[in-house]
């Protein structure tokens, strides 16, 4: 182990037909909370996916958590992804199964096959669901049906789902985007707890809100036409930085 | 707009055009969660259902399998390597095959016009006071629910019906099938295009209104561009149907693929069976790859094309089929519906008097029952094989044989599949659910494998981007949003059974139709119109019950 929960080396990833991203060299240490912001289309996505090998890089390495993604094996593969936790923009919950099973999904990669199924007609591992629904703020809603739940119940249901799971890595894509200001800095505080629970682990998150991200996450990577913009400390961050990444080109 | 939703119960799950998603509260949030108890009473009782009507049917109590069938049944089969390929019989089969396609273009055609200005005239828009009341309630006028109650009885009367009732005042006329395919037809699209124009976006045409256009041009300029793709694509859905209802009408005597399909069963010609058979394939294929090219994109261009096709196809089949239009208003049709009139009313009850009839309307409503169950439980298996996208080759040859197995079932209309059953299984009730729930596999399954094609795959990627096995992400995601769906596609299958069940009937597989079949050869008009209004009700409350279920399982 070299230190590095994700390690890119000079990726360049092309999808359809032009490069998302280029030639981009990124280390981050275990444990660091990382922003990645930069205007829409600049490649936060697609640098997030290449760390659960949804997307292939077309040259250059990807590392994550010590395995090498292009030559890992089937199993080393699922071994990897057992230990990275995802929050998606759509956050990508099942809507006709109860909050429960929504984040009991977070625990089928630990599961064996039988007791994933049975789980569906009698939930296991309940203390641990609720204690995580708890951390979240959504108790009460343990058992009502996920597509009930209003957007921002969905939302921490879908942290929840990531808490059980407690992966080493947590990568969250554009969390916040449709939230108002003030829910945006609530669930970015949650996220951070689902971070610190227990362990440090390390997050690595997609923003638009360049303030939200200087004051959650102790680095900001800028990320503008699939390459790095600036790579600095969140204190060193300055607002004519911030300004800059999202200037449109002219011309 | 929950109006519509509650007397629409048939016409939101038909197509899923209308409403893809829950609906909401008006602040946005979530309707409260229903009692749980109330699902599993509802579920316990479609189980008991079945059980009942198994129980009834006679499955396990007595002697159902006849094996002196055999091997006529094996011949049967045998014959679909060797179809009939002499150059007279596929000359014959090109003539019923365009005879039988311009009976569906007409039908259809008609009952798309009727569609449109019952749509329009049955629509809560046109409808709505446009002036607010105290207490701001939207109102809508009378008009508007006596045009929703008007479509309820000829919708409920299936197209061989309508076929029998008419050849009896319009003679043997081409106008007879399409008249038959129109008029239920029409009105399930007057229903179906009312809802679309309700659930488009209400702002323009508010905006052109208060604006002080009229009706029909707030309805030109402000709804018709947005639902057009819609429109367009239940027109062509309503169109596949048609086919299916050509052929059936053709084996009752309207001509065309169905008439030789019944001409050939009689004489034992299996190897021209076959040959008509895989013409019968052929165009629902033909029809699928086109629908389903229009559902794909809806593209203004495309949409633009196929109507154009559309009226070109309508001229054509006029040409070919030539009906006779004058009969329609002519004095001799007037003494005939005259006569016809005097003799079936007052409607009479058949031999065994109410008692009778209600037997058969519960068989009936078994043999409906037990054809869905058979037609579900296939069609969930198949439609995880048979949907695209991804795998090896292997897994793609495996859906492709699914998907032709399916267009196979479909094709083969009822009837056939009943006189198939009846070789191998004891007259009843029985033979006519199970060819039922075949052919309803074919149609429900393929229904069944676009919600599975259509499935939003984001869910599935996440749980198995965290490492979830295989099964275990296909029991958490893909099983959990496909089953409602299924459950209400089942549902809503389970009432046009109901109607199909005369169909298998008039062959002699039990229920209703048997009982009209008997009435029919008798000349007893009366009795035909008392079991036909029988099989109207025993349709609206399975309707009922369905869109009840399909609340409780929402």
């Amino acid at each position: 182990m070299d230190g590095a929960a994700v390690a890119l080396d000079r990726v360049r990833v092309v999808l359809g037909g032009h490069a998302a991203v280029q030639d981009v060299s990124l280390a981050v240490p275990a444990g660091q909370r990382v922003a990645l912001v930069g205007p829409s289309g600049a490649g936060k996505t697609t640098l997030l996916r290449l760390c659960t090998a949804s997307v292939a890089a077309e040259s250059g390495s990807v590392r994550v958590l010590g395995a090498d993604l292009a030559t890992a094996s089937a199993a080393d593969l699922r071994a990897v992804r057992r230990r990275i936790g995802s929050v998606h923009q759509q956050l990508d919950l099942v809507g006709p199964l109860r909050a429960v099973h929504n984040v009991n999904a977070g625990r089928l990669g630990a599961w064996g096959r039988a007791r994933a199924l049975w789980s569906l007609a009698r939930p296991a591992e309940v203390d641990a669901a609720r204690r995580a629904l708890a951390l979240v703020g959504v108790a009460g809603k343990m058992f009502e049906r996920t597509d009930r739940l209003s957007g921002g119940e969905q939302q921490r249901v879908a942290l929840a789902r990531v808490l059980v799971q407690d992966p080493d890595l947590i990568l969250a894509d554009e969390p916040v985007s449709s939230l108002d200001p003030a829910r945006a800095r609530d669930v970015m505080d949650l996220l951070v707890a689902v971070a610190a629970d227990g362990r440090e682990r390390t997050l690595l998150v997609s923003l638009h809100d360049f303030e939200l991200a200087r004051q959650s996450c102790d680095r900001v990577v800028g990320i503008r036409g699939g390459r790095v913009a600036f790579d600095l400390a969140a204190g060193a961050v300055t607002d004519e930085i911030g300004a800059a990444l999202y200037r449109l080109t002219t011309g | 707009m929950t109006a519509a939703r509650d007397l629409g119960g048939l016409t939101e799950h038909e197509f899923g055009f209308v409403a893809r998603t829950r609906p909401r509260r008006r602040d946005g949030s979530a309707w409260p969660c229903p009692w749980p108890w109330r699902r599993r009473l509802w579920l316990a009782g479609l189980v008991a259902a079945v059980g009942w009507s198994l129980w009834s049917a006679g499955v396990g109590r007595r002697e159902i399998v006849n094996p002196g069938g055999w091997t006529i049944f094996a011949r049967f089969w045998k014959a679909a390597a060797t179809p009939d390929l002499s150059g007279g019989f596929l000359r014959q089969t090109w003539e019923g095959a365009l005879t039988t396609l311009a009976f569906a273009v007409l039908g259809t055609a008609l009952a798309v016009a009727i569609g449109v200005v019952g749509g329009v005239l049955s629509s809560e828009t046109w409808w709505r006071r446009d002036r607010a009341r105290r207490g701001g309630r939207t109102s809508v006028s009378r008009g508007w629910l006596a045009g929703r109650a008007v479509w309820g009885l000829p919708r409920g009367v299936h197209e061989a019906v309508w076929g029998l009732f008419l050849v009896n005042v319009l003679g043997r006329d081409p106008l007879v099938g399409i008249l038959a395919i129109a008029i239920p037809f029409g009105a399930v699209t007057a229903k179906v295009y009312a809802d679309l124009i309700d659930e488009s976006a209400r702002g323009q045409y508010d905006a052109l209104r208060l604006a002080g256009a009229g009706r029909v041009a707030s309805l030109a300029y402000g709804v018709f561009p947005v639902v057009l793709p819609d429109l367009a694509s239940y027109a062509f859905y309503r169109f596949e149907c048609s086919i299916r209802s050509a052929v059936i009408l053709g084996m009752i005597g309207a001509g065309g693929i169905g008439l030789q399909l019944s001409l050939s069963f009689q004489s034992l010609r299996y190897r021209e069976m076959w040959t008509l058979i895989y013409a019968l394939v052929a165009i629902s294929a033909l029809a699928d790859v086109w629908g389903a090219s229009l559902r794909r994109s809806s593209s203004r261009r495309r949409v633009g094309a196929s109507l154009r096709a559309g009226a070109a196809l309508v001229v054509a089949s006029a040409l070919h089929l030539g009906p006779d239009l004058g009969r329609l208003a002519s004095a001799g049709t007037r003494a005939l519906l005259a006569d016809l009139a005097a003799a079936s009313f007052p409607p009479s009850l058949p031999a065994g008097g109410w008692g009778g009839l209600v037997r058969r309307s519960v068989e009936t409503a078994q043999m409906s029952v037990l054809a869905v169950a058979i037609a579900a439980a296939l069609a969930v298996a198949a439609a995880f094989v048979a949907a695209r996208g991804g795998g090896g080759a292997g897994r793609r040859a495996t859906a492709a044989a699914a998907r032709l197995l399916l267009l196979v079932t479909r094709a083969i209309p009822p009837p056939v599949w009943a006189l198939l059953a009846l070789f191998v299984l004891f007259p009843g009730p029985f033979p006519g659910a199970v060819a039922l729930g075949v052919y309803n596999f074919g149609i429900l399954g393929r229904l069944m494998t676009e919600v599975v094609e259509n499935l939003d795959d984001r869910p599935h990627a996440a749980i198995a981007a965290a490492g979830a096995p295989r099964l275990s992400a296909f029991a958490y995601a893909t099983l959990p949003l496909s089953l409602p769906r299924f459950a209400a596609y089942a549902l809503y299958r389970w009432e046009v059974a109901a109607r199909e069940t005369v169909v298998v009937g008039v062959v002699g597989a039990g229920g209703l139709g048997r009982l009209l079949e008997q009435q029919r050869a008798a000349f007893d008009y009366g009795g035909m119109v008392g079991t036909a209004l029988a099989l109207v009700a025993v349709s609206i409350l399975i309707d009922l019950i369905s869109a009840a279920a399909r609340r409780a399982l929402r």
